[in-house]
């Protein structure tokens, strides 16, 4: 770990170096809603007291949608072609530790049974730039799921702000030689220590351990006709999130002879996600889909990669037409917890 | 809301309705769909300028006549969504208990205090802030300030663009597009049991989330939409790519009214607009 | 060296009228423009407007759809159905930039062969002077590009 200050202005400067240097340079777009190439030059949104962007940046590294290969009929054989992938390096810049979590997050499904070589390729090839959080609101749960706004987690390099510059972290040894790259523009840091990261609040909003323990044993309760029963289906909750990542993989017609297959984001709040080709639909209601929603985040998930799928972003909640919060959910499920075993 | 409460729970224990779909507020303050299935929980119920859903999408999943009327609370803007379902054969009349409230504009944004900024586009251009119809009325509308509508603006933009630029335009918005379908799930009016994007034999719309693909599925919706679409915006609300959904069904429902008088949602006995025709209707542009 | 552009039409066509009537247009020797691809349905009532974005997706460069005369429907209605439809998707896709100059209607009966041939011709010569729907075609660049490339789908 290295120590190293930015100034604010020497941090555009790096960032249209890079653009230059041709760079896949990401940042928050000027609405403040999501990550793209086209971010807002001024660097608005590395102030830290703003709301994190409503979709998450997971767009960059697991494409909403992707080619695999393509296929072609030639003459009776089929000719397969890779698709071309984006090789750029790339830096990610404006993301919170609810952001950042999510790459390693993600990254152990993406390499369970099948190492994903389009996202690991994505992530490889990037440094993430991540920064301090000061923003909270009633929606918002890192620290309930074992982050922080301190949490360094899936950062290369974390910055923390000082005055009108940034106090760099390298957390990583891309980090690390990302700032001796691109050394002109950073400076000695000669000022105190930041603070210890400390994981997270000591007053908690639930308690992780006891909501683990209560879905184990509560697979049929009636919380969930309650908890999904405005529930529209509508998948916002999933593609807005760090952590979702469901996929639909078709085979789609690109001009006569020809085709694509391709992978797309999916989620398990639709209808039609568990549909088998015979009919039957094992979650055949928004109560067992929203379910198994969080099942998979802060159960299912974790028996398998210890890890909980779940960044406490509350990006979900705060879009969710029907304002569902999770939070609330995941309390009230904390609740019924406690007054059940005491 | 006293009297919306009182009024419910004599809606239950009186038996005009089985269950009341209404509003009640989260401890953000803000409301939310909730579904009152008895006496007890209509003590829940409440209603202010924090009520944005259109209730009435709820009516698809709850419609089952055998157990009884539906109790629903509903704006005037929303009951529109009811007469256009009653239009298409969707829900009777008469299975529908309608609690009207007269409307004094709701928010665009709940964490914000109701202002003259802070309204729903929809509130903008809104006729009529006492429902039409009802079985039984609650609350008092008051009149408030309105700020021009930017839709309209935006609108007057694009109708001076040349087809090019309008094409454009449109290619950006739609990239932006996610494909959740939250924009279907949310509208009253998109209730297809199988929706022409589901469709898999054959595949219409690609389920790529390319911009090509995106575009057909908006216009789709847009043209599924046309002449039907009430207004309530919420596709536009929901739609986390922030995509000037109601701009396309607004257009359509403007077509609507200059070709054929026709505005959907007005009157629950009329006959639907695609779904019937003239012989006199104009067709200059035939070759 | 600059080729003359040559464009795709699709046109749709119902079978009791205008399908005939093309047909007609072809055993009489009538001269016409070769560039449309005739898809036949059994009536314009049957032609929903996801069928002219298909096609544009497919790299049509203008869309053709013909019927029988109002009154001359096999089916009785099925074009009157069809043109109020057509009012409002005409709407719809000059709002988002497909412009009646690539987007075309007609009625064209069994008879009139000559008119079929005054259409196809009509409607191949605005679409040559507008030019190649470049700008349609490229919004798949994400992913499909790199096999419409290869199809020859010219980009
Ligand atoms: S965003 Fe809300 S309504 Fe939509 S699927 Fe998620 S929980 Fe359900
Ligand atoms: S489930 Fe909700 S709070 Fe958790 S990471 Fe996803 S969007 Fe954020
Ligand atoms: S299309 Fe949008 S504005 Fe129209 S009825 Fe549906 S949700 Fe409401
Ligand atoms: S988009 Fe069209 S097919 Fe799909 S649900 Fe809406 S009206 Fe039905
Ligand atoms: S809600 Fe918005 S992002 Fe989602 S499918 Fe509709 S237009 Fe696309």
């Amino acid at each position: 770990m290295k120590l190293m200050k930015i100034e604010k202005g020497n941090l555009s400067k790096l960032m249209e170096h890079l653009k230059k240097d041709n760079f896949r340079v990401i940042g928050v777009t000027p609405d403040g809603k999501r990550f793209s190439e086209k971010f807002d030059e001024t660097l608005n949104f590395m102030q830290s007291d703003t709301p994190p962007t409503s979709i998450s940046f997971k767009e960059h590294f697991f494409l909403k949608t992707e080619a695999l290969f393509y296929y072609k009929n030639n003459n009776g054989a089929i000719d397969l072609k890779e698709p071309v992938i984006d090789e750029r390096k790339t830096v990610v810049i404006g993301a919170r530790p609810c952001d950042t979590a999510s790459l390693p997050i993600l990254s152990k499904v993406f390499n369970w049974d099948y190492a994903d070589d389009f996202f690991n390729r994505r992530v490889e090839n990037s440094i993430i730039i991540g920064m301090k959080c000061n923003y909270q609101d009633d929606y918002c749960f890192c620290n309930e799921v074992g982050l922080s706004q301190n949490s360094e987690k899936g950062s290369d390099i974390f910055l923390i702000p000082d005055g009108d510059a940034f106090i760099a972290k390298t957390i990583t040894d891309k980090g690390n030689k990302f700032i001796e790259e691109f050394a002109i523009f950073f400076e000695e840091y000669t000022g105190n220590p930041p603070a210890e990261n400390k994981n997270g609040h000591d007053e908690k909003k639930f308690d992780y351990e006891s909501v683990k323990k209560w879905l184990d044993n509560n697979f049929e309760h009636k919380f969930w006709d309650e908890a999904g029963e405005t529930c529209l289906s509508c998948g916002q909750c999933a593609f807005v999130c760090p952590t979702c990542h469901c996929f639909d993989i078709v085979d789609e017609q690109c001009g006569t002879c020809a085709g694509v297959r391709a992978k797309n984001w999916d989620a398990c709040q639709f209808s039609l996600f568990t549909k088998h080709a015979s009919g039957h639909n094992p979650r055949d209601s928004r109560e067992k889909r929203y379910r198994q929603r969080i099942s998979h985040k802060f159960k299912y998930y974790n028996d398998k990669f210890s890890e909980i799928l779940c960044t406490g972003c509350g990006r979900c909640s705060r879009g969710c037409p029907v304002s569902t919060d999770i939070l609330e959910l995941l309390e009230e499920i904390d609740q019924i917890a406690h007054s059940t075993t005491n | 809301m006293d009297q919306l409460r009182s009024v419910c729970r004599q809606a239950i224990s009186e038996n005009k309705a089985a269950f009341i779909i209404g509003y009640t507020e989260d401890k953000h303050h803000h409301l939310k769909p909730f579904i009152a299935h008895n006496v007890e929980e209509t003590e829940k119920l409440t209603f202010n300028c924090n009520a944005v859903n259109n209730l009435a999408v709820f009516i698809h999943r709850f419609h089952n006549p055998s157990q009884g009327k539906i109790g629903i609370v509903l704006k005037p803007c929303d009951l529109k969504a009811i007469n256009a379902l009653v239009q298409e054969n969707r829900v009777k009349r008469e299975d529908l208990y309608v609690i009207g409230v007269n409307c004094s504009g709701v928010v665009k944004d709940q964490n914000k205090e109701f202002s003259k900024e802070n309204t729903q586009i929809k509130c903008r251009s809104c006729a009529s802030k006492t429902p039409a119809w009802f079985d039984v009325v609650v609350g008092e509308s008051a009149e408030f300030e309105l700020p021009e509508d930017d839709m309209a603006i935006l609108m007057k933009q694009i109708d001076e663009m040349t087809p090019e630029q309008r094409l454009e335009f449109w290619n950006a918005e739609f990239e932006k597009c996610l494909k959740c379908y939250a924009c279907r799930e949310v509208c009253p009016m998109c209730y297809c049991e199988q929706c022409i994007a589901d469709k898999t034999e054959p595949r219409w719309i690609e389920s790529s989330s390319t911009t090509r693909a995106n575009f057909t599925w908006n216009m789709i919706r847009a043209f599924h939409q046309a002449g039907r679409c009430i207004g309530c915006g919420e596709c536009d609300r929901v739609c986390p790519a922030d995509i000037p959904l109601s701009l396309l069904n607004r257009k359509m429902g403007m077509v609507a009214f200059k070709e054929f008088g026709y505005r959907h949602g007005t009157d629950m006995n009329a006959p639907t607009l695609i779904g019937t025709f003239s012989t006199s209707d104009h067709e200059e542009f035939i070759r | 060296m600059e080729e003359k552009f040559e464009p795709k039409i699709v046109a749709f066509v119902c079978n009791w009228c205008t399908y005939t009537g093309a047909d007609l247009a072809g055993t009489s020797r009538l001269k016409q423009q070769p560039n449309a691809r005739l898809i036949r349905v059994p009536c314009t009532g049957r032609i929903d407007p996801v069928f002219i974005l298909k096609a544009f997706e497919s790299g049509a460069d203008g869309v053709l759809v013909s019927g029988c005369h109002p009154g001359d429907c096999h089916y009785n209605a099925g074009n009157f159905h069809a043109r109020r439809r057509w009012i409002m998707f005409r709407e719809l896709a000059e709002f988002t930039g497909i412009d009646s100059s690539r987007l075309h209607f007609s009625w064209v009966s069994a008879s009139e062969g000559k008119k079929w041939v005054d259409v196809i011709d009509g409607v191949t010569e605005t679409v040559r002077q507008k030019g190649p729907f470049d700008q349609y075609r490229k919004m798949a660049r994400n992913i499909e590009l790199p096999i419409m490339e290869e199809e020859g789908v010219e980009i």
